[in-house]
């Protein structure tokens, strides 16, 4: 039973929760510590895309504030889209949204679903996420950081 | 079985819609009625016969030299009675069908001599009227898969099945030949002379009616004419053939070898049982991964009679081994199991036939969309599908449970061969038990709910009054079975009471509102299990009615396509992508022939313009065993041609040499 020994010696590898930051959005459906979310790449580089699979790893653990990622957006309380809106999947996020019961919010995570980042007067770009559908939490950062996302995610989730 | 996204075969079967010509619906209403009178004058023969105990008859002139005579036992009578149910049903059901498929006068009149030959099978008192009866079915039958003689397939089907009903019958009739050489020819001029008869003819009569009543069954390895001979007779045919025609082989078995002959030694039970299992498994298989409905369920009926022949060797393994009372639970397990079968095939066959009439097609890939469009058949078919699945409130359920609870039970002890043979064959039944819920499941999921996946489908209307009426028939009786096989209990006591060497000797199981099991413990109650379920439904559906009031009205929003636009049918599950796990992991028993080709634009070979895939599932059973045998018998036929050369002098030489044999023989 060595790996019993093992779990006890190495003991918690999750980061110190640090102090909850300010609420600024109430949960959208009202119960504190329950957000679900569904991702949307909307034509990012996959760099949001890594820092929230280490948002969303054992590490950082964003689960142990109450918010987790779901795979159907009729499961999902919250949007999480990522990167400029590209004319390909202009119309998946639209649907997307328009899948997710009310009431939603959108959360838009890094420069690029912001405000366009590098990418803002591309051939294929359409806008920002904010152009498309109504943004409700920004993320700025290019990416941002697993820490940053968290603490945007807490603001919602209010744990 | 062949499967294409881009090339797909439709099967050539008839058109929806009536066409105009009405000239023999007369003719059709007297045929189809024939058969339901003829059926319910079976069904009143045979429960009085159940009930009322045996009776003689014997018509001298009828037949020369030996005559004809009738032996009617319970064991005979129920057989009678469930032929006479599901002819009633089926004739009922033919009026509309024939009408609607515009029959012609031929099958039309063979109709009621199918049934009739069906009934006077199990009626037979001597091995005469006995293969007469038989020769008599499967003639008919015969002439009823060639009704769309004008097809192909159903030539090529015919001609497969005649061949082996034909074999079938050689066997048969060696078998009884030997046996009233040694015992005479009534049944109970055997059963007098049985202990005299000599191990080693027991031994040849067993193995050959084996072969014989295990081909009509659909055992493995001769069940190759029952997915090609089901699909291609109409559906009513189908239906009596699956429901009816099965269980004579069923009836053979117990008959001539259980009850005349018996009790066998270890190994015929042994025998049963290795090969029940067999057809249970594979025909369950074969019937996950068929994509042919009709075929689909012709597989499963493969897969019933192994189970019932599983149980009856069960019983006659247990019962030889001095356990007679789980023998009697196996016994009635089989029994049971035998007449659900009958009505839940029925009412599935009957389904499918309203489905073939209505869209044309029996390719499940194809169909689709038929809740909406076929309400009441695909309220009917579901029944039969949950009977077919063995689930609770299925038709099945009471009897694969008893079946359960006999091969758990088996005290087994010292015994090596019980102890080996009972708990694979737990597992072997367990195996064909979730397959057969995985096959139903797709049978109604893909064949009735979702959207329709062709035309033909999209156009589908409602089956007729009469269609309706055989199937509502055969819906009641599986309900009978589902929820109340108390009403059996009475007929299956009868039945096994001149069964003893088969636990007829020992208390049976008690068929009651809750079914109990004397001597293990076990018991249930299929009634309580139903009102329990129908009482929580009826609650949700009342909290939930009361609940809505509380909420905000319901918004309508577009169906979820993962992002995409539309949801069309082709993004449904189809019958061969529901099945293809399964397949996949079934890889080295089903043998799948797969082809996927990719076509390359010109331009480039990393864009791709088109991809085929192409699947075709081939029984490997008729892969191994038939295709050798039909090219040895092919070479051999080239031999004998030689002597067949056209010349009459020779043919006239022959007349001559066979003429002097007889004379010196019979000098």
């Amino acid at each position: 039973m060595s790996w019993l020994g093992k779990i006890r010696r190495v003991g918690p590898m999750v980061e110190p929760a640090p102090a909850a930051p300010e609420v600024t959005l109430p949960p959208p459906t009202g119960i504190t510590g329950s957000l679900q979310l569904r991702h949307v790449d909307a034509g990012s580089c996959n760099g949001c895309e890594l820092e929230i699979s280490g948002a969303f790893s054992p590490v950082y653990d964003a689960e142990r504030f109450g918010a987790r990622l779901v795979a159907s957006p009729r499961h999902a309380d919250a949007l999480l889209a990522t990167g400029v809106v590209t004319h390909n999947m202009y119309q998946p996020l639209l649907n997307t949204l328009h899948a997710l019961p009310e009431p939603r919010i959108v959360i838009a995570v890094g420069d690029c679903a912001c405000n366009g980042g590098v990418f803002t007067k591309g051939y294929g770009v359409v806008g920002p996420v904010g152009d498309v559908v109504p943004v409700d939490v920004e993320v700025p950062g290019c990416p941002p950081t697993p820490q940053e996302i968290i603490t945007a995610l807490r603001k919602v989730t209010g744990r | 079985m062949t499967t294409a996204v881009l090339t797909s075969p439709i099967v050539p079967v008839p058109g929806p819609g009536p066409r105009t010509d009405g000239r023999l619906t007369g003719e059709a209403t007297l045929s189809g009625g024939l058969t339901a009178l003829i059926g319910a004058l079976g069904l009143a023969l045979g429960l009085s016969v159940v009930f009322g105990g045996a009776r003689h008859l014997r018509i001298g002139w009828l037949l020369p030299l030996v005559g004809v005579s009738f032996d009617l036992d319970p064991l005979g009578g129920v057989f009678i009675a469930a032929t006479g149910a599901v002819s009633i049903a089926v004739g009922i059901y033919a009026i509309g069908y024939a009408k609607r498929e515009h029959w012609a006068r031929f099958p039309m009149v063979t109709l009621p001599l199918f049934v009739t030959g069906m009934l006077l099978v199990p009626a037979a008192g001597s091995v005469t009227t006995f293969l007469l009866a038989w020769e008599l079915m499967a003639g008919a039958s015969l002439v009823l898969v060639l009704t769309e003689h004008r097809r192909d397939a159903v030539r090529s089907a015919g001609a497969f099945y005649a061949i082996m009903t034909q074999l079938g019958f050689v066997a048969i009739l060696i078998a009884l030949v030997v046996l009233s050489a040694a015992g005479g020819d009534t049944f109970s001029a055997i059963a007098t002379h049985a202990a005299d008869i000599t191990p080693g003819t027991r031994t040849a009569v067993f193995v050959l009616t084996l072969l014989g009543f295990g081909s009509k069954a659909g055992l493995l390895p001769l069940h190759a004419w029952l997915p090609r001979a089901h699909p291609e007779a109409p559906s009513p045919v189908s239906a009596l053939m699956s429901a009816a025609m099965v269980n004579m082989g069923i009836f053979g078995i117990i008959r001539i070898d259980l009850q005349l002959l018996g009790p066998g030694p270890h190994w015929w039970g042994l025998t049963l049982m290795i090969f029940g299992a067999i057809s249970a498994v594979f025909g369950v298989l074969q019937a996950s991964v068929a994509t042919d409905l009709k075929q689909l369920l012709a597989y499963s009926t493969t897969e019933n009679m192994g189970l019932v022949t599983l149980a009856l060797g069960a019983a006659a393994l247990l019962s030889s081994s001095g356990a007679p009372a789980v023998a009697a639970i196996a016994m009635t397990a089989a029994l049971l199991h035998l007449l659900s079968h009958s009505a839940f095939k029925t009412l599935a066959f009957l389904g499918a036939g309203s489905v073939l009439s209505a869209t044309g097609l029996r390719d499940l890939d194809k169909l689709g969309g038929l809740a909406r469009r076929m309400p009441a058949t695909t309220v009917l078919f579901g029944i039969g599908a949950l009977g077919a699945s063995g689930l609770p409130l299925g038709a099945g359920f009471a009897s694969e449970w008893l079946l359960f609870q006999s091969l758990i039970h088996s005290p087994h002890g010292a015994n090596t061969v019980l102890a080996l043979a009972m708990p694979l064959s737990v597992g072997a039944v367990a195996l064909t038990s979730g397959l057969g819920i995985l096959a139903m499941v797709k049978a109604f999921g893909v064949g009735f709910l979702a959207r329709p996946r062709s035309a033909g489908a999209e156009a589908a209307r409602e089956a007729p009054a009469s269609m309706l009426a055989g199937m509502t028939l055969a819906a009641a009786a599986c309900m009978v079975f589902a929820v109340a096989p108390v009403l059996l209990g009475p007929t299956l006591a009868h039945v096994l009471a001149v069964l003893p060497t088969l636990g007829g000797s020992a208390e049976g199981p008690r068929l009651g509102t809750i079914l109990r099991l004397p001597g293990v413990d076990g018991s249930i109650s299929p009634g309580v299990i139903a009102g329990a379920l129908i009482i929580a439904v009826l609650t949700s559906v009342i909290l939930a009615r009361w609940g809505v009031r509380h909420r905000p009205p319901a918004v309508v929003t577009p169906l979820w396509a993962c992002g995409a636009d539309a949801l069309s049918s082709r993004m449904q599950y189809t019958a061969t992508s529901f099945a293809e796990p399964l397949q996949r992991v079934f890889d080295d028993v089903l043998r799948p022939d797969t082809d996927v080709e990719v076509t390359h634009f010109a331009e480039s070979q990393y864009l791709i313009e088109k991809v085929t895939y192409q699947t075709r599932l081939d029984d490997p059973v008729e892969q191994r065993f038939y295709v050798p045998v039909v090219r040895a018998v092919t070479a051999w036929a080239q031999y004998v041609r030689r002597a067949h050369n056209g010349s009459i002098h020779l043919y006239l030489s022959y007349g001559a040499l066979g003429m002097l044999i007889v004379l010196l023989v019979a000098r």
